[in-house]
């Protein structure tokens, strides 16, 4: 456990502020707060989106 | 960092905490519980609990997903787990969480192919990498969570992947709340109400906590000063006489929620008629199941697991951590024989679990008032 820091990946339920960047073939391509890219982000829950705009990421999945 | 830095302002949160302190009635003793794990470990990371006058407290509650799994559900995964047909996919905190005779962990250090997922998504992946072994995701957490469970499913099912499974072990987060205010332990007067459920959920399922309970529920975000903030709003609602739910988080929750989360919830999953919570026993339509339409990927159905209740170890005081009765400390084993690193009971292995916040943040907070 110990700090995991903003956001712990291993977290079941930490919902983490990211920006959308580009889109790929799963979803969005996403950048968090922290400068990590993330790959393949769902986004059907949240469309439209467009590149720049602000989401709420939990589990690989936009919620807001 | 633009939404962030903002809420982290330690001049501004001094001058909150301030006002908080002028808000209070001088001897009344005020309770306030955070519903969410999130700002259990918020309030904890930031030291606001140092920021509070004596005669408000904060208690912890029910909304670490980790926290709340029964040892008979882990035992149920492990069982599957241990099938040599099958790659096992939970959170990483899930693994160390203890069942009866061993963690995940544990049965990974076996020979069990279990693997960390960071999402749902992540094991559908693995699924279609993998099309010749059975793929099982153990699936936690409140209605944050499950949108994304209920999303990979649906994804699951219209691509046609058979391998993929899930044992469901979602929860909702308003009836534990209820048997929290039923119960005659525990005085409260009022709530933080949990900001990323409510993102999903809205505000209106809170709303029978003023409606029934005469307690007000403020919706809050999870920085230092969204949570200060909400505090304030719970005061100004007790000093007003007014009793409603609020929403301090405006900048992420809607009023209605997420409807098209909702939904894809609604299509996947029905509610459980009784599911066990850990320390909180059995609570009635307190979780989900998935629905007839998606009874193929339901890995309860499809492999055979134990399904036996089992007691919590009798040194561990988890239950009442949870229902908020004494704080993370006045456990007999806290810190000593249950650590982060050597967990017996679930709030010391999330970082969301109230003794794990404590033992990373707080109790530096209390050796120096030893001190």
């Amino acid at each position: 456990v110990n700090d995991c820091g903003e956001h712990c990946i291993t977290c079941a339920d930490a919902g983490v502020p990211m920006r959308v960047i580009s889109f790929c073939e799963e979803g969005a391509v996403c950048v968090d707060d922290e400068g990590i890219t993330h790959e393949g982000i769902a986004v059907e829950l949240v469309e439209p989106v467009e590149p720049g705009d602000r989401l709420l990421v939990h589990a690989g999945v936009a919620i807001a | 960092m633009k939404f962030v830095d903002e809420f982290r302002d330690a001049e501004l949160g001094r001058v909150v905490a301030g006002e908080i302190a002028a808000a209070l009635e001088p001897g009344r003793h005020y309770k306030v519980m955070e519903v969410c794990g999130g700002h259990t470990h918020s309030i904890y990371k930031y030291g606001i609990d140092d920021l509070l006058p004596d005669n408000l407290e904060l208690v912890h509650g029910p909304g670490c997903p980790v926290c709340v799994i029964p040892m008979g559900r882990v035992d149920d995964g492990i069982a599957v787990a241990l099938r040599e047909d099958v790659i096992f996919t939970c959170f990483g905190d899930m693994l160390r969480v203890p069942g009866s005779q061993q963690t995940l962990l544990d049965a990974k250090a076996r020979g069990a192919d279990v693997r960390m997922v960071y999402s749902p998504l992540d094991a559908l992946r693995i699924a279609r990498s993998n099309p010749d072994r059975e793929v099982v995701f153990f699936a936690i957490g409140f209605e944050t969570t499950a949108p994304s469970t209920a999303l990979t499913l649906r994804r699951a099912k219209s691509e046609g992947i058979r391998n993929f499974s899930c044992i469901c072990n979602h929860v909702t987060i308003v009836p534990p709340l209820r048997a929290l205010l039923e119960s005659p332990d525990l005085r409260l007067d009022g709530f933080i109400g949990p900001g990323h459920v409510c993102t999903v959920v809205g505000g209106r399922p809170f709303e029978f906590i003023p409606a029934d309970y005469g307690r007000p529920v403020v919706i809050s975000g999870f920085e230092p000063l969204d949570l200060l903030q909400s505090i304030l709003m719970i005061l100004h609602q007790l000093q007003q006489a007014r009793c409603e739910v609020e929403n301090q988080y405006t900048r992420v929750v809607p009023r209605e929620g997420n409807l098209r989360a909702l939904e894809v919830m609604r299509e996947v999953f029905e509610l459980r008629p009784h599911f066990e919570w850990r320390g909180l026993g059995f609570i009635s339509q307190s979780a989900l199941r998935l629905s007839d339409a998606y009874r193929d990927f339901d890995a309860e159905l499809r492999f055979e697991v134990p399904g036996v209740r089992v007691a919590d170890p009798k040194a561990c005081q988890c239950g009442e951590v949870l229902k908020g009765v004494i704080k993370p400390w006045e456990c007999k084993v806290f810190g000593s024989a249950c650590t982060p690193e050597h967990a017996i009971g679930t709030c010391m292995v999330s970082p969301e679990g109230a003794c794990a916040a404590y033992y990373n943040y707080g109790r530096y907070a209390r050796q120096k008032e030893a001190v």
